[in-house]
């Protein structure tokens, strides 16, 4: 068989390629690594539905980690995927009530809590920011989107909205503002 | 615009980097002196991330969709058949083989502990029965003459021409025996004259005599001898002891007479056992101090009954001699082929005429009848 990866890219290399948004390198660490947590999943009572939702989180694992922690991994590329994949697919198996769950592992395995633990809170965050959205509703929510996240100025935001000056976009944004404050921090502090 | 509205204001601008120089030094001098100031801008750059984590993500999985959607599936699908062989992992059908995988390496130590245990253990146990096995030696109480040859010559002096000659080729083998009835006849142990050319007893004055061999009972190792055609013999008229079959008591004082050397030997103890080597119905168990050549001697008790014939020892133990009852010597004596004894039936008494005696009369009766029997083979 010949070798089906056009890139020979090193573990360091694709750990840059994904904290930089590059989608030659997402593309690159699907063709590598997803047959093999597809493999791992089937074979252990999943579907391939399973295999995508599962390989996808621990994508963004990964990526969460590369771009708030560290691009340093303590074992292999290959390892911390079928590692952090095999932890997603066995708490999705406990959830799912199947007990006396034990993996048949075709692979090393390597500990990875603290990342894990880190996912979760990040989980948590991400629920609670997307159930405050939903309620915080339109246009409040995009407009706090366009600022926030998508980083336009205040200007772009005054026309886009039609609000007859940037004061008044200003009051409206600082009004959403404190709305979604009260529904996220109402929940968050209390965790 | 409010004041709070305006601090908002600037903590985005702070976040987002549009300050300038001047405001920033402003802004920070600000939150450092005013505590609810600092609290307020603190959250608000929480809340700021936790949006903008959350706009990352929902990117990150659009283009993870996106990538996904792009896959060509059956080269992956084909990919993950080939990652590695296909095992049968449902919980259902691989139990066993789950099982077996993982506590394979444990099962291996369990194995080889086991199996070094048992070879141990057994190693162990065979090598504790053979050094056990040396020490519980029975040894035949007979005497090899060859080693004392020379003292032999050299005591016995004035011997006349027939023991000179005698004494010239002197038996190989020696052990002790004695009358059966007054006609001649002699029991001993068959172990002493085993392989035997040819036999002879000596009395305690001294007299030899040349004696066959009647019939040897390997089972019980009881022999019966007789004393050849000879003028010298006088046969007597009674024996003083009488031969007692029944079982005797554990604890009988008992008495034994002996050739462990040319001069008889008397020795004295007490019957311990009514089994002898290793549980052997046929024999007692005697205390009594036994050397080679008391083989074939008479055991009696207080009365001057024999109750057995002293046969040999065990080597490691003290004071465990053992004497095949004399019930075992009528069987023998009954087994013997009539054509042997040439129709004389051994005439065997039961009747005792020691019984008031003391002991020192009872000897002096009984060692008469108590003969050295020296046996000669062929050189080897």
């Amino acid at each position: 068989m010949t070798n089906p990866y056009r890139l020979h890219l090193s573990d360091d290399q694709l750990l840059a390629g994904l904290a930089n948004g590059s989608d030659t390198v997402l593309e690159e660490l699907y063709r590598r690594y997803f047959p093999m947590v597809l493999h791992l999943i089937l074979n252990n009572n999943g579907s391939e539905d399973d295999a995508k939702d599962v390989y996808q989180e621990t994508l963004i694992v990964l990526y969460e980690k590369v771009t708030t922690d560290s691009l340093a991994l303590h074992c292999q590329l290959k390892t911390y995927l079928y590692s952090v994949s095999r932890r997603l697919w066995l708490k999705q198996l406990s959830l799912r009530n199947r007990n006396g769950i034990s993996l048949m592992d075709t692979e090393d395995v390597a500990s990875v809590d603290d990342d894990l633990i880190n996912h979760e809170a990040r989980d948590r965050q991400f629920e609670l920011m997307a159930e405050s959205l939903d309620r915080l509703g339109e246009p409040c929510r995009t407009l706090l989107e366009d600022f926030y996240m998508r980083h336009l100025s205040m200007q772009d935001i005054t026309e886009k909205f039609g609000y007859t000056n940037a004061d008044n976009a200003k009051t409206q944004k600082y009004k959403c503002l404190m709305r979604l404050k009260r529904l996220f921090f109402a929940v968050f502090k209390e965790e | 615009m409010n004041d709070h509205q305006k601090f908002t204001d600037w903590t985005d601008k702070w976040l987002r980097n549009e300050l300038t120089e001047a405001e920033r030094l402003e802004f920070e001098a600000l939150r450092r002196s005013d505590p609810v100031l600092a609290q307020q801008a603190r959250e608000q750059q929480q809340l700021a991330q936790a949006m903008q984590q959350y706009g990352q993500r929902i990117d990150f999985r659009k283009r993870l969709d996106r990538v996904h959607a792009s896959l060509d599936m059956d080269a992956i699908r084909q990919e993950a058949g080939q990652e590695a062989p296909v095992r049968p992992l449902h919980r259902n059908g691989g139990t066993v083989r789950q099982l077996w995988q993982t506590y394979r390496p444990i099962l291996a130590v369990a194995a080889t502990v086991a199996l070094i245990t048992t070879f141990g253990t057994l190693m162990l146990v065979r090598q504790y029965q053979s050094s056990h096995k040396q020490q519980e030696q029975y040894t035949m109480m007979r005497r090899d003459l060859q080693a004392i040859r020379r003292s032999q010559n050299a005591i016995l002096q004035d011997l006349n021409a027939r023991e000179r000659a005698l004494q010239m080729n002197p038996g190989q083998v020696a052990g002790s025996g004695f009358l059966l009835s007054p006609d001649g006849y002699l029991v001993t142990n068959t172990h002493i004259i085993r392989d035997a050319d040819s036999v002879y007893i000596q009395s305690t004055k001294g007299d030899i005599y040349k004696a066959k061999v009647v019939y040897a009972d390997q089972k019980y190792d009881l022999a019966i001898l007789q004393v050849r055609d000879d003028s010298t013999f006088r046969s007597k008229t009674a024996l003083p002891y009488g031969f007692e079959a029944g079982p005797s008591d554990l604890g009988e004082r008992v008495f034994t007479l002996g050739f462990p050397r040319e001069e008889i030997v008397y020795g004295e103890g007490y019957l311990s056992s009514k089994t002898g080597f290793r549980g052997d119905s046929t024999a007692y168990q005697v205390a009594i101090s036994v050397n080679p050549g008391n083989s074939g001697g008479p055991l009696l008790d207080e009365k001057g009954n024999v109750i057995g014939i002293i046969s040999g020892k065990q080597t490691a133990t003290e004071g465990a001699t053992f004497a095949i009852k004399t019930n075992y010597l009528f069987r023998a004596i009954s087994a013997i082929p009539t054509d042997s004894l040439k129709n004389n039936s051994i005439r065997m008494s039961r009747k005792n005429g020691l019984a008031k005696l003391s002991r020192k009369d009872q000897i002096k009766k009984i060692q008469e009848n108590v003969y050295l029997v020296k046996v000669f083979k062929h050189e080897k």
